[in-house]
């Protein structure tokens, strides 16, 4: 390249880059990464025992769910407001999976969709049951929590 | 910008070398190896990103062993606070210290009782102003009995633990 007058001494354009600093760098990048990796991600589900959150009170016209576990195959739902039965439903399948489609169809079609109008759940009590294990019930909450049914509680009954 | 060579790669007079050495040594393995450094660093880099990606800053809750929690598609993020486990055998364990079986700790739960009061009493020393919470993580076996859940959730309220999370495995089934 020619040598333009008045730019003084001509610069290195080839930078050397030292790369034993960077892959240190990365080394112990990695390292504590993988020390520090959490490979099993723990969430939780907020429970509140017999009632629901203290959020439900501030709310003018609150309707109520009972989920009732009859057994492995069968819930029943009861809509309640103000403390009065307003609609009782019963979801029954062929498996476990089963009862838990129905029992999303149903909350949204005949819970949520009260008389045509979308309704707020203020609070969802269930009822185990002996025959439903803690997994199946994590489950049906799961199904109420997708539909934004928050305020849960676990009614304590004794082993039926 | 160039790399410097002498460090990224055996230039062609190494490579010269090596060949000479693995021709006269027929049979063996050569000894000089040309360490790749570029695709090293490519996977470093790439090991560094995904690392970083699944970092999680949330704290970390020990899993009681012989303990398989359920699966859920809504879970929230986990708090720190004491931990009680049900675990498939019917034993119940408090921050990872055994209090008896679960039929026997629901029929009479002074023991559990006691402990929790303790956790209720440190807590009040250790945080003389703030009131106290109530929060509890309940780990429990997915095949334990719903209904053994509800009653060990009983006793957490009588004991002024009201506010139960249930651990769960995130990310569905």
């Amino acid at each position: 390249m020619a040598r333009k007058v008045g730019l003084g001494q001509k610069k290195e354009l080839d930078a050397q880059l030292n790369l034993t600093p960077f892959i240190d760098l990365l080394s112990t990048c990695v390292c504590f990464l993988l020390i520090t990796a959490v490979w099993i991600e723990i969430g939780s589900v907020e429970i509140k025992q017999s009632h629901g959150t203290q959020a439900a009170a501030s709310k003018k016209i609150s309707y109520d769910l009972d989920v009732v576990f009859r057994g492995e195959k069968s819930i029943s739902l009861n809509l309640k407001k103000n403390g009065k039965r307003l609609k009782a439903i019963n979801v029954k399948g062929n498996s476990f999976e089963d009862v838990l489609k129905q029992l999303d169809t149903a909350i949204v079609d005949k819970i949520l969709g009260l008389k045509k109008k979308t309704i707020e759940i203020a609070s969802a009590t269930i009822t185990p049951r002996s025959s439903v294990n803690y997994g199946q019930m994590i489950s049906a909450i799961d199904v109420l929590r997708k539909n934004e049914i928050v305020n849960i509680g676990i009614i304590s009954a004794r082993g039926r | 910008m160039r790399l410097n060579h002498s460090l990224v790669g055996a230039n062609a007079f190494e490579k010269h070398l090596i060949n000479r050495k693995r021709k006269k040594a027929w049979g063996k393995r050569g000894v000089v190896m040309a360490l790749m450094l570029t695709s090293m660093v490519d996977m470093f880099s790439m090991l560094v990103v995904f690392l970083l990606q699944t970092f999680s800053s949330s704290p970390e809750i020990l899993v009681t062993k012989g303990i398989e929690l359920p699966n859920s598609l809504t879970p929230a993020m986990v708090k720190e606070a004491p931990v009680i486990a049900l675990s498939k055998d019917g034993n119940l364990y408090l921050d990872q210290v055994l209090i008896g079986s679960i039929k026997k700790t629901v029929n009479s739960p002074s023991k559990l009782m006691n402990k929790l009061s303790e956790i209720k009493k440190s807590w009040g020393k250790s945080h003389p102003e703030t009131p106290f919470p109530g929060q509890i993580n309940m780990q429990a076996d997915r095949e334990v009995t719903s209904t053994l859940v509800s009653q060990v959730m009983g006793i957490l309220t009588g004991g002024q633990f009201e506010a139960i999370e249930l651990a769960v495995i995130g990310g569905g089934r």
